[in-house]
């Protein structure tokens, strides 16, 4: 195992490396990140000079990305060109919010998904089980941009008509949070109707994972053993057959946050959320590399991570997987 | 239940997850909207937070900075709702005390002082020169600064000599001073990127929470001018569009400045908004290409006066602002826009639509293939002797509804008198960047921003050889009249040498002007005192008289 784990570890270095040149060159060809400044009348060309020195932009790509290199690995990814501003504060800041997004989003699907997979599994073909297989994949099918956008005007509709705002439109949080658990609740009242959006998609796909994995180990072999032996149906269901069904939905999962962290990008952008989804989102509009750069290193790196995580994770939880 | 396998400590916490759950919703609800917050607070919604507050800079040259700091560093003189430059920290108007040298006066009000208590001198002044001339300094334009040969300051009052004329120096010398107590020795490529810690304006800086939002409070020290009725303006950045516009509609802001954006047409027959709108000094326009890279036909007068003739500005204005700003006009002058009472001449104005003369034109110089009548279903296209088809790239942003739309009117329109135009969608930062420099196009759309006494910019994008002429268009006569404009202090005799050089563009037409876009500020019924300010001095412009019911 430990072999296999240093393996896939030095497989993501050549992995980072080789996608880090190729976004950087593709961000830096899409345009001039000094652009906008060609339409400024009476610009002052000494000092745009001065910016395309001190950030190498007259170089050609594979020298400025070695600039970057260099910049990442001893100056903390450095500055980004719009506002000339250390990066990593603006990073962490970011990737807070979207943690905070993300896990109260993923917590929440996953314990509504078991609950919805499993009792459609032990109501096959039931009114129930039709309603959650129609619901999942309506919830599949539906737009993220979309439900965002129809539970902003749910509740303008609401506060039109009866002066009430039951959850704000955008941002994190209000103008006075406050301290402690007032800005805890206050946190979380801004959180809803994000974390609603996310879920609604999560808990469609892993529902039906869950359903099908209990469907196909309720009908095993060892389970009607188990039966036979005695046991509880209680005691089938959830010692046996769900802890064994929960295996395929732990490499689900582990792969989705590692993506989610990168940010959740239309639900932070149409909610206004300051994550990492919208930091990207506005570095690429302002064609800034350096942010572009340093949202992507970690972003990779997540993903990475809880890639081998999920395969760590499927190898203990399943004896018969064994990594060589 | 005990099938399900679920016990009575589960239903418990079942239970209390709901109510925490409901708590959420129903606890901080209560009646919504930024009245609650505080009676003294106003929240001004806008789609762009600044990278930093260190405005006017290369690395942040953006509107959304200068909202914050207008009111820090407050201007000598600001221009008003009117675009009329008003006495602000100043005494007076400044003087122009001689014009050669050209020298200039002016005089802080004894009651100018910083919010740290420190008066405001012409040191300050000075000190801010000082920034714009530094070459280290990456300040977006020095304009007017480099010619500055000398500052005299005693105490309040500064005598400025010039090296070279500067017609516009009542604006420069009336723009806003840093603290010079502040920024001694300080590298000004890393100041204020987070804070501001004084102001000689009716705000200061209280806080910013990055990606949320930027609170200013009154300053208790600004005796300058009317104080501020209310507490704070509290700045909320949302930057997605339609969240903008739910989040107002549902209470969350009192006061935004949109962009000319569709949604607005949904807020404003809205009785609880009240929608101001004004053309501002920013005009749309398409550059004509007479460079070597450009399509050969477009050095001949005649294709230009042709495609000129062929577009129908009013039309193409009144359907893109038909509901965001009826009764927009066309614009017919390159300088001056049409609610400049007295100066704007409309030169322009002789190019009436006419697609069948459009034909004539092209027909009588030899051109073929053409319709014989314009056509809404045409598919002829002219070819001119010697410069052949006259089918060209046309060039503008990307992922702009209203560009887009733009495009459509006029492409139609030309399509259908026999010239075609092909279409090339680029990001800004490959337009801006790398498309317009080049001069490898043929026309391209964008608008030019602006204010009252940027005119004399006309210089750097119609002379000859100016690095920002893109179209690389050249005639003596329209150059000596803008370079003459640079240098005349007399406004009524600049204006006229600036209308003489707009008169000159619309005989050569290196440009065809469209119109000037129209500026929105939207507030609710709560908020009275907000006028919208047409210049970039932005709507908290006279924020001292604003008010919450």
């Amino acid at each position: 195992m430990l072999s296999y784990v240093v393996r896939r570890l030095l497989y993501s270095v050549v992995v980072l490396v080789a996608a880090s040149f190729l976004v950087f060159t593709f961000v830096s060809v899409s345009g001039d990140p000094l652009a906008q400044l060609n339409v400024i009348p009476n610009l002052s060309e000494q000092s745009r000079q001065n910016v395309i020195d001190s950030k190498h932009l007259d170089d050609p790509i594979p020298v400025r990305y070695g600039y970057w290199v260099n910049d990442a690995v001893t100056n903390q990814f450095g500055t980004a060109l719009q506002g000339n501003r250390p990066i990593l504060p603006d990073l962490w800041r970011v990737m807070k919010n979207t943690l905070q997004l993300v896990l109260v989003a993923e917590l929440l699907a996953i314990l509504v998904a078991i609950g919805v997979g499993v009792y459609s599994a032990r109501r096959q073909y039931s009114a129930f089980d039709y309603t959650a297989t129609t619901f999942s994949f309506l919830g599949l099918a539906t737009p993220v941009f979309w439900m965002a956008l129809m539970l902003q005007v749910l509740v303008v509709q609401v506060f039109e008509h009866t002066g009430y705002k039951i959850f704000p439109i955008a941002s994190l949080s209000s103008i006075d949070p406050g301290s402690g658990i007032h800005f805890a609740l206050d946190r979380a009242h801004h959180l809803v109707l994000p974390v609603l959006v996310l879920m609604v998609a999560s808990v469609a796909s892993y529902s039906r994972y869950i359903r099908a994995s209990m469907l196909e180990v309720m009908s095993s072999d060892y389970l009607r053993t188990a039966r036979a032996k005695g046991l509880p149906e209680r005691q089938v269901t959830m010692r046996h057959g769900f802890r064994n069904a929960l295996i395929p939905l732990v490499t689900l999962v582990a792969l989705s946050f590692g993506n989610l962290l990168g940010g959740a990008i239309v639900t932070e952008t149409v909610f206004s959320l300051d994550g990492m989804g919208l930091y990207f989102v506005n570095a690429l509009r302002a064609n800034d590399p350096y942010p572009v750069m340093a949202w992507l290193m970690v972003t990779a790196t997540m993903i990475i991570v809880f890639n081998l995580v999920a395969d760590i994770a499927y190898g203990y939880l399943d004896p018969r997987v064994r990594y060589e | 239940m005990q099938g399900l396998g679920v016990d009575k400590r589960s239903i418990a916490l079942s239970v209390l997850a709901v109510a925490a759950i409901g708590s959420l919703v129903f606890g901080p609800a209560a009646p919504a909207g930024p009245e609650r917050t505080s009676a003294g607070t106003v929240v001004f919604i806008h789609e762009q937070e600044p990278p930093t507050l260190r405005g006017g800079w290369v690395d942040n040259s953006l509107l959304a900075t200068g909202l914050v700091t207008n009111n820090i560093w407050y201007g000598g003189q600001i221009y008003d709702g009117t675009a009329r430059l008003q006495p602000r920290l100043f005494e007076a108007k400044p003087k122009l005390v001689s014009k050669s040298p050209q020298t200039v006066s002016f005089k802080y009000k004894a009651s100018a002082v910083w919010s740290d208590g420190k008066p405001v001198t012409c040191e300050d002044w000075k000190a801010t020169w000082r920034v714009f001339v530094n070459p280290q300094f990456n300040v977006v334009s020095r304009a007017g600064f480099e010619d500055i040969k000398s500052v005299t300051c005693n105490g309040k009052a500064g005598t400025i000599v010039f090296a070279r004329p500067f017609a516009a120096w009542e604006s420069l010398v009336s723009g806003g001073a840093y603290a010079a107590h502040v920024i001694r020795g300080k590298n000004m490529n890393q100041m204020f990127n987070d804070a501001i810690p004084v102001s000689s304006g009716p705000w200061k800086f209280q806080s910013w929470q990055r990606g949320i939002q930027l609170t200013l409070v009154k300053n208790a020290h600004f005796k300058a001018g009317p104080a501020m009725k209310l507490d704070r303006v509290v700045f909320r950045y949302i930057l997605d569009t339609n969240a903008r516009f739910q989040a107002m509609k549902a209470g969350e802001g009192h006061v935004m400045e949109p962009q000319p954006q569709l949604q607005i047409a949904e807020i404003v027959n809205d009785r609880d908004f009240k929608v101001q709108r004004e053309p501002e000094f920013a005009f749309e326009h398409i550059d004509i290409q007479l460079g070597p890279r450009g399509h050969p036909a477009l050095k001949l007068l005649y294709v230009r006066q042709a495609l000129m003739t062929g577009i129908n500005r009013q039309q193409l204005a009144s359907a893109l602002f038909r509901t965001l700003a009826p009764g927009l006009p066309k614009l017919d002058n390159l300088v001056f826009k049409p609610f400049e009472k007295g100066t704007y001449q409309p030169h322009f104005k002789k190019w009436a639509y006419d697609p069948s003369k459009v034909i004539s034109i092209l027909k009588s110089k030899g051109c073929t293939g053409g319709p014989d009548a314009p056509s809404d279903t045409n598919t002829a296209i002219f070819s001119c002797p010697g410069v052949g088809r006259l089918a060209f790239r046309f060039f503008t942003t990307a992922g702009n509804q209203l560009r887009t739309l733009a495009f459509e009117v006029i492409e139609r329109q030309l399509k259908s008198a026999g010239i075609e135009l092909i279409p090339r969608f680029q990001t800004a930062g490959t337009l801006f960047g790398g498309t317009l420099p080049s001069g490898d196009w043929d026309l391209i759309m964008f608008t030019y921003g602006g204010g009252p006494d940027s005119k004399i910019t006309s210089n750097t994008l119609y002379s000859c050889g100016e690095d920002q002429n893109y179209g690389n268009y050249c005639n003596p006569k329209a150059t000596a009249a803008f370079n003459a404009a640079t240098r005349e202090f007399d406004v009524p005799k600049r204006h006229a040498l600036l209308n003489q050089g707009d008169a000159q563009l619309a005989v050569d037409l290196p440009s065809i002007p469209l119109y000037t876009r129209p500026k929105f500020v939207i507030s609710t019924g709560g908020l009275t005192g907000a006028v919208l300010n047409t210049t970039s001095e932005g709507t908290p412009w006279n924020v001292a008289t604003w008010q919450l019911k």
